[in-house]
């Protein structure tokens, strides 16, 4: 806009709104302002009480402290209990003999570091992929009930098949990641992410289906409901066994974790990547594992169903769940010091020769069950 | 099914290492004894040497010279110890049994030229709690039934 | 140093020296998805040039640098060397002092072996549980050897004309409570690892080497009987002892990588099998011949031959009546193997999450292939 239309645009105001009008409107902001300033703590503590649980449910559990408590004390956990294993100490200097403040040293010295970017990456790809990564597989945790009216993201009928379509798209990121990375060990690692996933997320997903027509609905709490008197795995043992497989398999950990595996590609897909990004690399195997762990609790071994102690519903089922994955988890990670890893071709025969029949053959089973009315 | 105690098996052997004791000695602030013939750091006996060059004859490395001491007559050994691989001729062969072996193997520096050991140097061994502050146990190792363990037994 | 070129429309990958797993070599692999159509071995990053410095030392003072070929076999390289100047001053060694040299080797065999499985096991799926566990028991026969020697690793004991040392009071004993302790481990290893599902899975029929191809190539050590031929100098010409220590030389006739890490599993437990026998059984007598410190040999050629625990070693020594011997030439076990190693990619397909099982079942130490 020219100087000489603004002139007259203000010429145009001033001379048909009229001044007084112009006092009041300024007189009526004042005091309004004013007026919500004055009644602020009145107004924040009237929002907090009604949206307690939202709130809570956001910051603690299952959303942000959750998932980065969870990271922090399994990564610490993991280290010692492994460490002992290996008869070692562990962390042990940091934070009094336990060393549990070692991670929060890791990851400070991770944020002071400079992140070295190679010449030739597609930078595009190589800077945000790493940033995408703890963030879709924490999107498919809050889909978990961990209550009957303590979940998250209460889609409702669509749970189950919105977490396996989040799923659908945790595989992608490596591949993008490793392939922008110019590296011959990291495209490698991308390829054998792809091989994986494909071959191990269509038995799972078979598998998924069979437990939402034994139960009726495609809704988590209904899942969890369903199980009541019996947990899913007696009926449905070989599907058990199959998405017990494809919680390792999902995660990335030994003995499938070829596609980052350090002895053949120096860290695979997370070759080159360094400072924060790789604390977030890093920090993405523990979320992902979160996920499948308490999808897998959900569907097969009851969920947050367990005995009520003290007579508080919802507390008690919460400390249910949190039990049975905090078992879980620790035979996740303590299987990386039993068991070497697969090699690729065996990981591609499991996932095609056998997994894949004996799901198909778990849903057959189910339909059977449900069309006989034993369950 | 074997294909079910391949699978176990390595579980419940693995396990039981969980609840052992760490095999690790915690130095600084635990140090274990030596045996008695460990090759450390060497000790030089003044008036047992006398200054027959058969220590730097023999030596591989080439690390022993005979240089001056004021305040006596002859010459003595200088050991230098960037590049003495503690092989032990020297302690073997003397005619005299003038150069011994200690335990102590705490040789760091800040200065290359003070790894060059004249001979004054090498008549006194420091003590171990001037070198190591932290030092608060000695430690030995013990075989048990099943396993191979520390245990502290003095304390410094 | 010019390597060949690439197999067109194939990828080349640098196992490189930068490398958690790779040792101190560059393995170049030329590989089409996960089919190692070629290897090629770039070795020389650690060559010290040994054998040159052997020709500026006497033979006394020769002893300490030779030894530190393999950093964990020490005394069976430093025996090949001693021998031959044995052979080149005509000194002869007691029997005891026979007997000793026998119980060290051994005991060095097994730290040699515990170590390779160790790789071996984290090969195949870093996890170094294993590893660190043989560690803690190698701790056990380091130990020893500082009791004995003084030093734990790079141990300096022998001399021409026998050992330096006797043995010290008590030591048979502890040898005997150290060999039941191991024995004792071996079970647990066997069920834990060996018979462990997914280590059979990576290990069974991966990179077979068929007899005739092991002679062809001139494999040697655990490489060669585990193809199922019993080659080993220790029965075919008897030296230090081995003559009446009574053992048996292992072989199996799978010809994988599972049957060389079985070949080495089942050599420590002959190995402790020796030591026990050597603990009952030694002789009494002197331990060392006087030697003088630095003797002239007279002109000639001699040759010696031991069995490493990755191989066989010669020494052929060339003496011109100086102090210093005039031109020493070694063998080493793991340059031969090495060669095996590289013609693997055409006698059988390896995919290349294979490479570091191949590699640690051959088991080369790179200091002992470059020299």
């Amino acid at each position: 806009m020219n100087p000489i239309t603004a002139l007259m645009k203000i010429f145009y105001i001033c001379a048909y709104v009229p001044t007084d009008t112009i006092v009041e409107w300024i007189s009526d902001m004042f005091n309004l302002s004013i007026d919500v300033l004055l009644h602020l703590p009145q107004y924040t503590m009237e929002f907090l009480t009604v949206n307690i649980k939202p709130i809570l449910q956001i910051v603690v559990l299952p959303g942000l402290l959750w998932v980065i408590v969870y990271a922090v004390i399994a990564v610490w956990f993991e280290r010692k209990l492994l460490a002992r294993a290996m008869l070692r100490v562990g962390p042990y200097y940091c934070g009094g003999r336990a060393g549990w403040l070692q991670l929060i040293a890791d990851f400070m010295k991770l944020f002071f570091k400079e992140i070295i970017i190679p010449r030739d990456v597609n930078w595009l790809f190589f800077l945000t992929m790493p940033v995408l990564l703890p963030s879709v597989p924490a999107l498919a945790v809050i889909l978990i009930p961990f209550d009957a009216n303590w979940v998250l993201w209460d889609i409702g009928g669509m749970g189950l098949p919105m977490f396996f379509a989040i799923a659908g798209i945790a595989p992608l990121i490596p591949i993008f990641a490793g392939w922008a990375s110019n590296n011959k060990y990291s495209f490698i690692g991308a390829w054998r992410v792809a091989y994986m996933y494909i071959s191990a997320e269509i038995p799972m997903v078979i598998c998924g289906a069979s437990v939402a027509i034994m139960a009726g609905s495609f809704n988590l709490v209904d899942i969890v409901e369903a199980q009541q008197n019996m947990w899913f795995f007696i009926p449905q043992f070989i599907g058990f066994v199959i998405f017990f497989l494809g919680v390792f398999i999902e995660s990335e950990r030994t003995p499938f974790d070829m596609p980052g595996a350090e002895t053949e590609l120096v860290l695979g897909w997370r070759t080159e990547y360094s400072g924060v990004l790789y604390g977030f690399v890093m920090f993405t195997e523990y979320v992902m594992l979160q996920a499948w762990a308490l999808l897998f609790i959900t569907l097969y071994l009851g969920g947050y169903n367990g005995p009520v102690l003290f007579g508080a519903v919802t507390a008690s089922h919460i400390f249910w769940l949190i039990l049975k994955f905090v078992i879980l988890v620790t035979i996740v990670i303590f299987s990386r010091v039993v068991f070497p890893r697969l090699r690729m071709d065996q990981m591609l025969k499991l996932g095609w020769y056998y997994l894949t029949p004996l799901a198909i053959l778990n849903l057959i089973f189910t339909l059977a069950l449900k069309m006989w009315g034993v369950y | 099914m074997s294909l079910i105690r391949k699978l176990l098996k390595p579980f419940m052997i693995v396990l039981p290492h969980v609840f052992r004791n760490s095999e690790t000695v915690a130095y600084p602030t635990e140090r274990p004894i030596f045996p008695e013939r460990y090759r450390g750091r060497h000790l030089l006996y003044f008036d047992k040497c006398i200054s027959c060059n058969t220590c730097a004859r023999v030596c591989p490395c080439n690390s022993i010279e005979l240089v001056d001491v004021e305040g006596r007559e002859g010459k003595y050994p200088q050991i230098d110890y960037q590049t003495c691989s503690l092989c032990g001729y020297c302690v073997e062969f003397c005619p005299k049994n003038a150069l011994e072996f200690t335990e102590f193997v705490e040789f760091s520096e800040y200065d290359r030229s003070k790894l060059i050991y004249s001979p004054e140097r090498l008549t006194t061994v420091p003590d171990l709690k001037e070198v190591l502050p932290m030092l608060k146990w000695r430690t030995e190792v013990y075989h048990t039934e099943t396993a191979m363990k520390y245990r502290k037994v003095k304390e410094v | 140093m010019s390597e060949p070129e690439i197999i067109p429309d194939l990828m080349r990958v640098s196992w490189g020296p930068q490398h958690p797993m790779s040792g101190q070599t560059r393995i170049l692999l030329d590989i089409d998805g996960e089919k190692v159509h070629r290897i090629i071995a770039d070795l020389g990053f650690t060559h010290r040039g040994i054998e040159k410095i052997l020709e500026n030392r006497t033979f006394l003072k020769g002893i300490v640098p030779i030894e530190r070929m393999v950093m964990a076999d020490t005394p069976n390289i430093g025996i090949g060397y001693v021998m031959a100047i044995e052979e080149a001053l005509g000194v002869e060694v007691p029997e005891r002092a026979n007997w000793i040299r026998s119980l060290i080797c051994e005991m060095a065999r097994i730290n040699s072996h515990l170590y390779a499985f160790g790789l071996q096991v984290e090969a195949t799926g870093y996890f170094p549980a294993v590893f660190l566990w043989t560690t803690v028991d190698r701790a056990w026969i380091v130990d020893l050897f500082a009791e004995l020697t003084g030093a734990r690793w790079s141990l300096n004991f022998f001399l021409p004309g026998g050992v330096f040392k006797d043995l010290p009071d008590g030591f048979e004993k502890k040898v005997i409570e150290g060999v039941h302790y191991l024995r004792r481990r071996f079970q647990k290893y066997w069920e834990a690892m060996v018979e462990n599902y997914t280590f059979e899975m990576r290990c069974n029929d991966v990179a077979v080497l068929k007899p005739e191809d092991a002679i062809r190539l001139g494999a040697t050590g655990p490489v060669i009987r585990g193809s199922g031929i019993p080659m080993d100098v220790r029965r075919d010409e008897p030296y230090a002892a081995y003559g009446d220590l009574d053992f048996k030389v292992i072989t199996e006739d799978a010809c994988d990588s599972m049957a060389r890490t079985k070949v080495r599993f089942h050599e420590i437990g002959q190995a402790l099998n020796m030591m026990e026998q050597v603990a009952n059984e030694i002789p009494s007598g002197p331990v060392r011949t006087k030697v003088p410190l630095f003797a002239r040999a007279k002109a000639g050629e001699y040759l010696s031959r031991v069995e490493t625990s990755r191989g066989e070693l010669g020494v052929h020594m060339f003496t011109d009546g100086g102090m210093n011997p005039y031109r020493v030439k070694i063998t080493s076990p793991s340059l031969r193997n090495m060669y095996v190693f590289e013609r693997l990619a055409e006698l059988d397909e390896i995919l290349m999450a294979d490479i570091p099982v191949v590699v640690n079942s051959i088991d080369p130490w790179y200091l002992d292939s470059d020299r």
